[in-house]
């Protein structure tokens, strides 16, 4: 964004004002702004004068940031209860979509396998097959439930001009979990037996599957912030006040 | 220490009443308020131009005003009414205002507090 307040706006977002609210007051004070100008140039002056004179009645940066700074209801949750946004709310969100890919496998594998043990069946039907595109959802949402999560945060915090601690604890948390977790598919022994599917959250009991469970996790978490890396790394120097 | 109510600030809570009687009938938008608090006050009290829309933002949060965007000569803009929780609001800032200024008044008119010792 260009104009006159653009540093005012990276510095509403910066002090953990809510984008919507930064970017609504930037809105306004842009439309008073051109009123201003307009009152102005009424009174004869030049374009260039009438709105430096605009710019003079309508505040200082300072002014109008610390305006909306110093009330708290405008703050965004992620920076009043980072706790919630970047741990309780992924967590929640993990939940839901690992909950919709079991139960298009649980599904998947009751409808079109109902002889196999397992779900995780060599064969699923043709390529192209509905047998083969339920299943492979299911691996979509189940793989790609943290890494989204993890582009979600990230995206939040890029938007919302935060710190990288919080959002990358809420990465790192979303890529444990997802390391640690492990899907086990049963069918009761009787003919046309329903077919379960159960998760566990477990680092196993050797070097070897606790290394092999965060090597998951590291490239979970390579995944998931490399979007918000990025934009770190291409972000403007922040403004010093 | 019992209780007390005070008057922390003198000037709390004056940007919110003028707003909220102006919108009382009808809707603006903020240069608009701007304008006119300092044309009905005869510039006796002027809210800062740009620093009306956190406290407009404020009521509307709280239910007090509420928002419409609506293109005027070419122009989109955000118009502010008031709110029926907005009329309650304004009739108890209303009768604050009138008790302080009241007492106010009394004072400057000269009651001297006799017998004080």
């Amino acid at each position: 964004m260009s104009g006159p307040f653009s540093e005012l706006r990276e510095r509403l977002l910066e002090a953990g004002i809510a984008p919507r609210y930064a970017r609504r007051y930037v809105r306004e004070l842009s439309d008073h702004l051109a009123d201003l100008t307009a009152e102005e140039g009424r009174e004869g002056r030049s374009h260039a004068e009438a709105e430096s004179m605009a710019l003079r009645r309508l505040g200082s940066i300072d002014d109008l940031a610390s305006a909306l700074i110093e009330r708290r209801e405008f703050q965004s949750w992620a920076v009043r209860a980072p706790w919630a946004i970047f741990g309780l709310a992924p967590i929640a969100f993990l939940a839901v979509a690992w909950s919709v890919a079991l139960l298009i496998l649980w599904a998947g594998w009751n409808i079109f396998l109902p002889q196999a043990d397992s779900p995780f069946a060599t064969s699923i039907g043709p390529i192209y097959g509905i047998e083969n595109a339920c299943f492979q959802t299911g691996r979509l949402i189940y793989f790609g439930a943290p890494i989204f999560v993890g582009w979600v945060i990230g995206m939040m915090a890029a938007r919302q001009r935060l710190r990288a601690v919080w959002p990358v604890f809420g990465t790192s948390l979303v890529a444990l979990i997802a390391s640690a977790a492990q899907v086990h598919a049963s069918r009761t022994r009787v003919a046309d037996g329903i077919g379960h599917i159960t998760m566990r959250f477990s680092f196993g009991s050797s070097v070897q599957d606790v290394s092999g469970n965060l090597a998951q996790a590291f490239l979970v978490v390579s995944l998931a912030v490399l979007p918000y890396a990025v934009w770190r790394l291409r972000r403007p120097k922040p403004l010093s006040t | 220490m019992a209780g007390r109510d005070t008057n922390p600030n003198f000037m709390n809570g004056v940007p919110e009443l003028l707003i909220l009687r102006l919108l009382r009938k009808q809707e603006m938008y903020g240069y608009q308020i701007v304008e006119c608090i300092r044309d009905r006050t005869n510039s006796v009290i002027t809210i800062g131009e740009g620093v009306v829309y956190p406290v407009l933002h404020g009521l509307e949060r709280d239910g007090a005003l509420k928002s419409r965007r609506k293109r005027v000569n070419g122009r989109s803009r955000i118009y502010y009414s008031v709110t029926p929780e907005g009329r309650t609001r304004l009739a108890e800032l209303s009768g604050s205002w009138n008790s302080l200024a009241a007492a106010i008044r009394k004072m400057l008119k000269g009651g001297q507090h006799v017998g004080a010792f």
